[in-house]
């Protein structure tokens, strides 16, 4: 009997994955434990064996498909068995058909039954806009290059009506240019034909590259989740940065003792300039709860302990794992986990649920190493406050009795959301963390 | 004050002047001669009459061909030279109405350049000054005479002084296998003229498709025309035109000589120094608005030297004008037909298979004897021709064509708006040609493609 070939679950907040590639391909002779096909997460990449031995009778979903979790995406079985009876078993596919659905009754340049061409290999415009394959044809009945043209359809998708305007008032192409047009994306650039027509010697550079000079790529599923991410939190919350400078002689001076006692052989205590501030950071959360919260709408939540997330940059995207419980580690304790939970986050390894934003209570993220002087970082909703680490910038100050010198200054800035959070204890908040860098006074353990 | 002052009435200014007129500008017209240029009174118009007369001519003694008998066929040369003067008198006095209707102001009198003045180009005759925003020289150009020896002492015709011959002339000599040698050539020696050509290049009509250059020539030698090609005239002896040929000394004499060897530009006499006008081997220099080194002077026709066809000056003219009154337009050169109204007729447009493979265009090409179209073996009795469609390899553009066989001339123009308006192998397939006419060779010769 066919066997199906499953989209397992890798973790609670895990939905949908993508397929990378297939490493078998329909007919192949497989053996249980041969690896089928590869596919990620939004934290890491899989491989799915076959569990069963036999045909690769069917696939259901190709590489890069975003495949939600249990569907079944091949079929296993012997030749001459019947896979249809797999196929309407996909619930993915069931609803990805009623959405199109609903998208072409929606516009009103996509008649039903007409086969709209899939997204992807539609040259976009605009951000996500399109042309429906009427206006489409159109345009180029018309010698429109309907690249230029804005669009009024769904999501800015350029539709007939909006290629009838451009006609009345772009250039008219011959059909020498228009075909070059299509061709390369060229547009016209000047009118030199008869009666204000477009020559093929009138084309010129485009605006809109032509589909050989790039590639769409699906988004992977961490790059759709960052896009939402991001941009809900723009949109949903009032969020403005403070920025503030502290004076981290204290802190590089204990960075150089780290080393030495290290060189030394007296100590395995790696700790960084970023795990100092977190310390800092985590203190001052300690003495000013309103910033250590969630705000989720019309209450407030105020964690009594710090969990601390940590912006990492990963080859995958970015990604923010938490230390929880922070307020209760070490020094050496809180630097041993911070490079930890980096680490699995590069490898793939971290837990999901170390992952999520509702997961932290505050974040900071370090792009100093980078030798970033200023930025404002994006909330990571529901936390109401988020601390950018920038580098280290050598001012002038008064070093005490009047004397003037060079001074090395971290910059600090702090985007918080004001719904939750007012200017004032913003800033009396990066004071404290200034004050606790400046007052550092540490021991090596 | 004027919006624009025009030097010269031939095609080029006639024609710009009655579009400036009628565009609303204000304009005036200089014309020392009469109006229509060398087109209307020296060229196109004249010579054109007169080879109606010769094609008829050949049309009556070749009427048994079409079962009509015909006795005592006689060219009556002072006849045909009567009726050719007063078709140029008809039409140069057109030309006059015209202008006047649309209120075009013309003077009949020398103008001179005389400077630059607050802006404005003075425009001087004997009797008044001109002043005028924007000045259109439209000069023309004149028969040139190449420095050959003996050339001072010689009695020789350019196209002027042909075309006031009395009497037919019994041997021609015609030095120069251009358009205007041909065409007289053919003339004369339809009439009875014995012909000799000496063409100083391989072939005659350089520039023309030499397939087709080939097949006239051929058709005009059973006229009886003798060419000689390759032939570099050395010295001019009274009569008698000494050449050199293959290493060879020869010569011919004739009765009457014509000296064809092109055109030169007019540039000097009327002042056009006090502008400073860039001029490039000895023709005014213009952009593709048909504009000058300076913003207020304009130049149309032969005396840019480009393309000395009155078609293509009477576009520059418009061109010139439309960008005068404020509308910008573009001179374009790649679809401008030419024609030799020989019997028979040559005409042609676009690029030459040539002139592709020398700009390194990668071209296809098909080829119909004219025979291929109904109405053409109905009305040519033992004649031939052939249409020659060249296309873009790639895009299947039409790039050229050109045809030998009547009346070429007539149908042409259609292979000029297909390559102006960049039509493709494709959409020319879908036109729908009147049948039975000879222009369906086009059609025919499209599906080759």
């Amino acid at each position: 009997m066919a066997t199906a070939v499953i989209m397992p679950r890798q973790g609670q907040s895990v939905e949908t994955c993508i397929i990378g590639e297939w490493l078998k391909k329909k007919g192949d002779a497989v053996k249980a434990g041969d690896v089928l096909c590869t596919y990620e997460t939004d934290k890491a990449s899989f491989e799915l064996t076959a569990e069963a031995e036999g045909i690769l009778l069917e696939i259901f979903y190709q590489a890069g498909d975003e495949v939600p979790i249990l569907s079944t995406i091949a079929v296993i079985g012997q030749p001459g068995e019947n896979v249809e009876s797999f196929r309407t078993s996909i619930p993915g596919e069931e609803k990805s058909a009623q959405e199109s659905k609903k998208t072409e009754e929606k516009s009103p340049s996509s008649p039903a039954g007409e086969k709209d061409t899939p997204s992807p290999s539609v040259p976009s415009i605009a951000e996500g806009a399109t042309i429906s394959p009427r206006a489409r044809k159109m345009a180029e009945q018309l010698g429109i290059a309907w690249q230029t043209i804005k669009g009024s359809g769904p999501s800015g998708r350029i539709i007939e009506k909006d290629v009838l305007e451009a006609s009345e008032t772009q250039p008219r192409m011959t059909p020498l240019a228009r075909q070059i047009a299509e061709e390369t994306g060229k547009i016209p650039v000047s009118t030199q034909g008869p009666g204000g027509m477009a020559l093929h010697t009138d084309l010129g550079d485009a605006v809109y590259p032509a589909s050989d000079e790039f590639e769409d790529k699906k988004l992977s599923n961490i790059r759709r989740l960052i896009a939402r991410a991001m941009h809900e939190s723009l949109q949903q919350s009032a969020q403005l940065t403070h920025h503030m400078s502290a004076d981290v002689r204290k802190l590089l001076a204990f960075r150089q003792e780290c080393k030495k006692a290290m060189e030394q052989g007296n100590s395995n205590a790696n700790i960084t300039i970023n795990d100092m501030i977190c310390f800092c950071v985590i203190k001052a959360l300690k003495t000013m709860p309103e910033v250590n919260a969630h705000f989720l709408g019309d209450v407030q939540r105020f964690f009594k302990q710090v969990h601390l997330g940590i912006a990492v940059d990963t080859p995958r995207g970015l990604m923010v794992p938490v230390v929880r419980n922070a307020g209760n580690l070490s020094l050496l304790q809180l630097s041993i986990q911070i490079k930890n939970l980096a680490d699995a986050c590069r490898k793939g390894s971290i837990d999901p649920a170390l992952i999520q934003s509702t997961a932290a209570t505050f974040t900071v993220t370090n792009l100093g190493n980078y030798g970033v002087e200023m930025f404002t970082p994006v909330l990571n909703l529901p936390q109401v406050a988020i601390l950018g680490v920038n580098t280290i910038i050598h001012r002038p100050a008064d070093t005490g009795n009047g004397v003037w010198g060079f001074v090395p200054f971290i910059g600090l800035s702090l985007t918080y959301d004001h719904r939750a959070l007012d200017g004032g204890p913003a800033t009396l908040f990066l004071r404290e963390i200034k004050n606790n860098i400046e007052n550092w006074n540490e021991k090596i353990e | 004050m004027y919006d624009v002052g025009i030097i010269g009435g031939g095609p080029a200014g006639y024609v710009a002047a009655e579009h400036a007129a009628q565009k609303g500008l204000k304009v005036v017209l200089f014309e020392q001669k009469k109006l229509g240029g060398v087109c209307l009174n020296e060229g196109c118009i004249p010579t054109k009459t007169l080879l109606y007369s010769a094609k008829l001519y050949e049309y009556a003694r070749e009427a048994s061909k079409y079962g009509i008998a015909v006795s005592g066929v006689e060219a009556d040369f002072g006849k045909i030279m009567e009726r050719k003067n007063k078709v140029v008198a008809k039409l140069v006095a057109g030309i006059a109405a015209s202008l006047k209707k649309y209120g075009a102001e013309v003077v009949n009198k020398k103008v001179t350049i005389a400077g630059q003045k607050e802006g404005m180009i003075q425009l001087q005759t004997d009797e008044q000054m001109y002043a005028c925003k924007n000045i259109l020289i439209c000069t023309g150009s004149e028969a040139s005479i190449p420095p050959i020896k003996g050339i001072e002492s010689a009695t020789f015709l350019t196209n002027r002084e042909i075309l006031s011959l009395t009497q037919l002339p019994n041997t021609l000599t015609i030095i120069g296998g251009g358009v205007v040698g041909i065409e007289f050539a053919s003339f004369f020696a339809t009439l009875g003229t014995r012909v000799t050509v000496v063409e100083m290049l391989p072939e005659i009509l350089g520039g023309l498709d030499e397939e087709i250059s080939v097949m006239l020539r051929n058709e005009l030698s059973k006229k009886g025309i003798v060419f000689h090609l390759n032939a570099r005239v050395t010295e001019i002896k009274g009569n008698e035109v000494i050449f050199e040929k293959d290493g060879k000394t020869e010569s011919v004499t004739s009765s009457a000589l014509l000296m064809s060897v092109g055109r030169k530009p007019v540039i000097h006499g009327f002042g056009l120094e006090t502008l400073g006008v860039e001029i490039v081997r000895g023709a005014i220099k213009i952009d593709s608005h048909c504009r000058t080194n300076l913003p207020n002077v304009y130049a149309a026709g032969d005396v840019t030297g480009f393309s000395m066809l009155a078609h293509t000056a009477s576009r520059e003219g418009d061109v010139a004008i439309n960008n005068i009154a404020g509308y910008k337009d573009t001179m374009r050169y790649q679809a401008i037909p030419s024609v030799v109204y020989t019997h028979p007729e040559v005409a042609s447009a676009g690029l030459t298979e040539q002139e592709c493979k020398k700009q390194g265009i990668a071209y296809k090409i098909a080829k119909l004897p004219m025979t291929y179209s109904g109405r053409f073996v109905a009305e040519n009795e033992g004649k031939n021709g052939l249409c020659k469609i060249i296309a873009g390899q790639r895009y299947g553009e039409i790039l050229g064509v050109h045809m030998i066989g009547n009346p070429s001339s007539e149908m042409i123009y259609g292979a000029s708006m297909a390559i102006e308006c960049q039509l493709r192998v494709k959409e020319l397939k879908e036109i729908v040609f009147p049948h039975p006419t000879v222009s369906e060779i086009l059609k025919e010769t499209i599906f080759e493609l």
